[in-house]
């Protein structure tokens, strides 16, 4: 009883202190794959907000009103209206 | 002790000294690391676990009234490189892909060691293909380039920026400190492998620019634009500028100009064509600054709208100097004074009231100082000091020559008219709380003068040009020839003009028109005001303001009642229009009193038959 009371006394020690290390170097690998992922998600963010700003341009550049007033008379025949027919405007 | 323990003992005395030795250089080594080298070390340290980067802050945004986007920033791919890592054997691919010369890029290289710069902002296209060659001290960047999507039509507005992200010309320049916000710095701490770990902490926060919105419309800036140019090719004409305001509030909603540039691609312009010339030139206003000669007048009390005024036959000598109207005129009232737009009747108006009165509602209305409406480059017009007006200068800027405006300001003045005498400063920025706002000239006098400007674009006036069908504007066109290199006026080069408010009972714009050097003709009745037209038919509709049939059916009465032109058989006048009846009254010499608008209900006396010339006939007028 008391070998094994001696061996314990030895062992749990060096069990909690492996238990330790490998808890710290998993710690390690968390907080490794936890700053790729939020670097990834950052840069993300970054190219959708990117995304955002430049399909706003794409849109502002569409819907110039001298382009779009070219389309409309070149390609649909369109013209203003006369004052006339301006009911409501 | 035996040689063999001598030996033994002197060996171990030499390792103990040599330990002894060893121990005393560490000891020394490791008094110069902690204390000596302390600092230098514990830099070098924090530099390797710790890593700060610069965060630019993007530009603000510039939109329209509606939100819509007049410039944006985003970000492009540059290529840099560490010039002394760059092998030289690479050079040329590295120059080719890059579509550079080689000696121009040896030459990028060869300028300093360290970083430079080799393309900026370029297309993420040609950033992949350059990156793809692998090439050892080649490296990508980020920068932030803007972009116009409306490109010419609000170019001299907006400006542009610099590869730096500074603004260098327009809005870009003149809101600068708004726009550009500040880079930060950020520091974040590296695993061995040197990735970044979580929780960076800001050294200095970017300071994001902050985004403008303008009062300026989109829409009614590129239909003045596209009606500008079409005016302007039409006329072959050298330039031209176009200024719409708001008068109730003073919001510029266009300034236009042409010859427009791109400012997406503005090393392609001369310096001198990236000036906002609705702001940056002036012009000597010519006729369209009799309304203010009239309105001093009125003001003087000297004289009434029925002031009837003799206007020489076309030529009158003032000092050394003979006047002369385009139009030979005898006896002209007020409202036909503008209508036929008479030098001599404005000249003998500004003679009689005297300059200080012109000189100082002049300089109440705006003119000879700047708006400070926010861009750089305004010019403040100009306008001489009142001791430099003899009776020549009076009588020539009563008519709007000696002086000269641009084109805001002349819209600003325009819009004392339509806003009832009070002036309000123009402003180009949405959410700019309104100035305190001022009585220039009073309401009641605005109206009539807006009567006579209405008048002025009827079929007997110089303006009819420029009347969108269905609608009642007033306005006033100018004609005024420029002045050569030594001061003289040239004979074959002339500036048209048309300032006007729409529609004319509750103004909802007020624009000017400038051409520069018409070649077709001179006039602004025929250069500028069908410019002004063009662009009234299309944004009054776009404002909300509908063309009224009456409107309609009235002009197209007036060519009748011009011809009519008779004295009724009756002797009364109820029934027709003031613009009837004005021109009885003036055909007849009678001297008219109105009240009221629209149509004549009464007059004093009951019939005009029997009065002469230079008799008053009074009329009251209903709707």
């Amino acid at each position: 009883m008391n070998r094994l009371a001696h061996k314990l006394f030895w062992l749990l020690p060096a069990l909690a202190i492996a238990l330790l290390a490998v808890g710290q170097v998993w710690l390690s690998h968390l907080r490794y794959e936890t700053s790729q992922a939020s670097q990834k998600l950052q840069e993300e963010k970054k190219s959708v907000a990117a995304d955002v700003t430049q399909l706003g341009l794409e849109v502002a550049s569409l819907t110039r009103p001298e382009r779009l007033r070219r389309i409309a008379n070149d390609k649909l025949g369109m013209q203003p209206p006369h004052p006339m027919q301006v009911v409501r405007p | 002790m035996s040689k063999a323990d001598i030996f033994i003992r002197r060996r171990i005395e030499t390792v103990a000294g040599l330990l002894a030795l060893g121990l005393s250089l560490l000891a020394i080594r490791a008094i110069d690391l902690q204390w000596l080298q302390k600092d230098q070390l514990t830099d070098l340290a924090e530099k390797q676990r710790y890593r700060q980067f610069e965060v630019v802050a993007p530009r603000g945004t510039i939109t329209d009234r509606n939100g819509k986007i007049l410039a944006e920033s985003i970000e492009v791919p540059s290529i840099a490189a560490i010039s002394e890592e760059v092998p030289s054997d690479r050079i040329p691919e590295l120059a080719k892909t890059l579509a550079i010369q080689v000696g121009e890029l040896r030459q990028k290289l060869k300028e300093r060691s360290g970083f430079v710069w080799l393309a900026r902002q370029i297309t993420p296209d040609q950033a992949q293909a350059v990156m793809a060659l692998n090439i050892p001290g080649v490296r990508q960047e980020t920068e932030w380039r803007r972009y116009n999507p409306l490109g010419p039509e609000t170019g001299h507005l907006i400006g542009f920026v610099g590869l730096d992200g500074d603004g260098l010309e327009g809005l870009e320049h003149s809101l600068n400190a708004k726009l550009a916000g500040e880079p930060g710095i950020r520091q974040v701490s590296r695993d061995a492998r040197g990735h970044s770990l979580p929780g960076g902490t800001w050294l200095r926060e970017p300071v994001p620019g902050k985004p403008v919105r303008l009062s300026l419309d989109a829409t009614i800036q590129s239909i003045a634009y596209a009606a500008l140019a079409e005016g302007i090719r039409s006329q072959h004409a050298k330039s031209g500028s176009v200024a719409i305001m708001r008068p109730s509030d003073g919001a510029v909603l266009a300034l236009a100009n042409w010859p427009g540039y791109n400012p997406n691609d503005f090393r392609r312009y001369k310096p001198g064509e990236w000036r906002n010339r609705a702001i940056t030139d002036v012009f000597e206003p010519g006729s369209t600054l009799k309304p203010f000669t009239v309105a001093a007048a009125l003001m003087s009390g000297r004289w009434h709208p029925d002031s009837r005024i003799y206007c020489e036959k076309g030529a009158m000598q003032v000092a050394d100097h003979v006047i002369h109207d385009d139009h030979p005129e005898g006896w002209l009232d007020i409202p036909n004074l503008l209508a036929k737009s008479s030098n001599i009747g404005a000249a003998k108006l500004a003679l009689d009231i005297g300059p200080s009165k012109l000189y100082d509602l002049l300089g109440e209305a705006g003119f000879g100082q700047r708006t400070h409406i926010g861009i750089s480059g305004e010019s403040p017009g100009i306008v001489p000091p009142l001791e430099r007006w003899g009776p020549v200068e009076t009588a020539n800027i009563a008519f709007g020559q000696g002086i000269a405006v641009t084109p805001l300001q002349l819209a600003t003045a325009f819009s004392i008219l339509a806003n009832g005498g009070e002036l309000v400063r123009p402003h180009i920025l949405a959410d700019e709380p309104a100035d305190e706002v001022r009585q220039v000239i009073p309401a009641a006098i605005t109206h009539q003068i807006l009567g006579m400007l209405e008048y002025a674009t009827s079929a007997d006036g110089t303006g009819s040009l420029a009347v969108p069908v269905g609608y009642r504007i007033g306005g006033k066109t100018g004609t005024a020839q420029k002045v050569d290199k030594n001061g003289e006026y040239t004979k074959d080069r002339f500036t048209a003009v048309f300032a006007g408010v729409a529609p004319i009972d509750h103004p909802k714009i007020v624009m000017v028109v400038v051409v520069d050097e018409p070649q077709e003709s001179i006039y602004g009745g025929q250069v500028a005001a069908p410019i002004f037209r063009k662009i009234a038919e299309n944004i009054l509709p776009y404002l909300g303001v509908s063309p009224q049939i009456e409107n309609d059916k009235v002009w197209r009465a007036t060519p009748i009642a011009a011809d009519a032109g008779q004295l009724p058989a009756s002797g009364s006048l109820a029934g027709l229009s003031l613009r009837e009846v004005r021109r009885i009254a003036a055909d007849h010499g009678l001297q008219l009193t109105v009240h009221g608008s629209g149509w004549v209900v009464r007059q004093s006396p009951a019939s005009i038959n029997p009065l002469r010339e230079g008799d008053r006939v009074e009329v009251w007028l209903h709707d």
